[in-house]
């Protein structure tokens, strides 16, 4: 009985020194970024590696994703033969559940895991005591330039996501289902609002952020060599996909 | 100039430095010797402000490292050079970038004035076409020659050097302990070497300590060592064992 609870106490504590370190870094990170100016290179190499890096992957993500939401309604469609519904049902789903939640998915996995492993091999390999070493604050010159990058760049993806996902959703509809791309793109203008399109993109910030917040504590807090830095990619990947669903559900929610 | 006080610092149960004290007087070197685990490694990052003592103090140029803030500890590091045992180059950058980034960094020099100090220092360390080559291009000694280069690029006046030669082959090791007594003798750089080529590090050093388990066993001149009876100092100095 007593180990048990000792062990309840020990992952207990654990959970909470895991969840201090991340608040005290993110709030550290948000802080460095208004009093000290990020290091040009490195935020321009973020964005890079972040923005321009992820764009194929996420185009061919998105035209697949808004040719499947056609192709899973198309059925139904078919059936009540409501071809005018097509747009928008395909164009629903995209823009306020699915995009968001693939692309952040995507990203978790590409950029995250790639952000994480980035920095524990900087921190298992003394780089990150380098540059402490040589009057650095790894905060504003590692951190915050990556953290920055992602939330930005998962945000403007997301509607290019979009964007791909209709034309994907356009093209599929016309020539697999042979519902003109016309009734199509008016089925989009007609029933879909701008609230669809801002309620995807506001999730996808707060995804950003939660990618960028877990992959950069995970990776900035690796111990343990090799092995450790396998572990911080693991967490951070099943971590920022927990996370997404999470704030998935709770904007889900609350907004309209 | 540097000054360790009391040092006690645990992992887990174990204590893994227990009451070190020994001061670097302005302009010497100081070799610090001691088998693997000593805690010689821990001691120079308690030097550069990277890690804590759990008790005692460290002073650096008459400053507690423990009353620094953050700016503090910066302005106080641009005074100190690192040479890191397992390289710490920046991965993401050429050899020519990792050498002039702290110069960059300090922002006192041109870019121009910045090429041609790392110009001078590739050509000090033997490397004088590897401007272009990553980290992961080099081999261990190469790369230990850059992270020299990159210790002394900002001329600081107290050098830590963990470990210079370990992977050397011979030639090279006396090049690097050259450069280290260049150092000793033309400039008024402090600073403390941990090696395990005690020979080289005879030569060169003003003062020694050596350290086991975490405890000081002995600090004093060459002379001291030389004549110190104790079996640790003997066959540390002299290279030798019981067997």
């Amino acid at each position: 009985m007593t180990s048990v609870l000792a062990n309840i106490g020990r992952r207990w504590l654990s959970l909470s020194e895991g969840v201090g370190q991340m608040t005290l870094l993110t709030l550290t990170t948000w802080w460095k970024f208004w009093t000290t100016a990020p290091d040009r290179i490195e935020f321009m190499r973020s964005l890079y590696k972040v923005g321009v890096q992820s764009f194929p992957i996420v185009v061919v993500t998105a035209l697949l994703t808004g040719a499947i939401m056609v192709i899973q309604s198309g059925q139904l469609v078919a059936q009540y033969e409501a071809y005018g519904l097509l747009g928008w049902g395909a164009g629903y789903a995209t823009l306020r559940e699915v995009g968001p939640i693939l692309i952040g998915l995507m990203f978790s996995g590409r950029v995250g895991a790639n952000n994480t492993a980035e920095l524990g091999t900087m921190r298992i390999t003394e780089q990150i005591d380098a540059l402490r070493a040589l009057a650095i604050d790894p905060i504003p010159y590692l951190l915050v330039p990556r953290f920055f990058a992602i939330v930005s760049m998962m945000f403007l993806l997301t509607l290019v996501g979009n964007l791909m996902a209709l034309v994907g959703g356009t093209i599929t509809s016309q020539f697999l289902l042979q519902v003109d791309w016309r009734l199509f793109v008016w089925s989009l203008r007609e029933y879909l609002h701008l609230s669809d399109l801002f309620n995807g993109l506001i999730k996808s910030v707060f995804f950003g952020i939660a990618i960028a917040t877990v992959s950069n504590h995970f990776g900035y807090h690796t111990s343990g060599g090799a092995v450790g830095v396998g572990r911080a990619v693991n967490s951070s990947v099943v971590f920022s996909a927990v996370s997404i669903f999470v704030l998935d559900f709770v904007i889900g929610y609350f907004l309209p | 100039m540097i000054r360790f006080e009391g040092i006690r610092k645990r992992h887990g149960a174990e204590w893994v430095l227990d009451g070190v004290s020994f001061e670097v007087p302005a302009g010497s070197q100081l070799g610090l010797l001691g088998p693997g685990g000593a805690g010689k490694s821990l001691l120079l990052k308690m030097a550069a402000g990277l890690v804590r003592p759990d008790e005692g103090s460290v002073s650096v140029m008459g400053r507690d490292l423990a009353h620094l803030n953050e700016v503090e500890m910066a302005e106080l590091r641009l005074n100190i050079g690192m040479l890191f045992q397992n390289y710490a180059l920046f991965d993401f950058m050429t050899v020519e970038e990792n050498i002039a980034f702290p110069l960059r960094q300090e922002g006192r020099l041109s870019e121009a004035e910045i090429a041609a100090r790392v110009d001078s220092l590739l050509k000090e360390v033997d490397l004088p076409r590897a401007h272009k080559s990553y980290p992961n291009q080099l081999s261990g000694g190469m790369k230990k020659r850059v992270t020299f280069a990159r210790a002394v690029a900002r001329k600081p006046p107290i050098v830590f050097f963990d470990d210079p030669t370990a992977g050397l082959d011979p030639v090279t090791s006396s090049k690097i302990f050259r450069m280290l007594n260049h150092g000793r003798m033309h400039t008024e750089t402090t600073s403390i070497i941990i090696t395990h080529d005690i020979l080289g590090l005879q030569g060169i050093c003003d003062h020694f300590v050596l350290l086991d388990h975490g405890k000081l066993v002995l600090h004093g001149t060459r002379e001291d060592f030389e004549r110190s009876e104790r079996r640790m100092v003997r066959q540390f100095w002299d290279g030798t064992s019981d067997e």
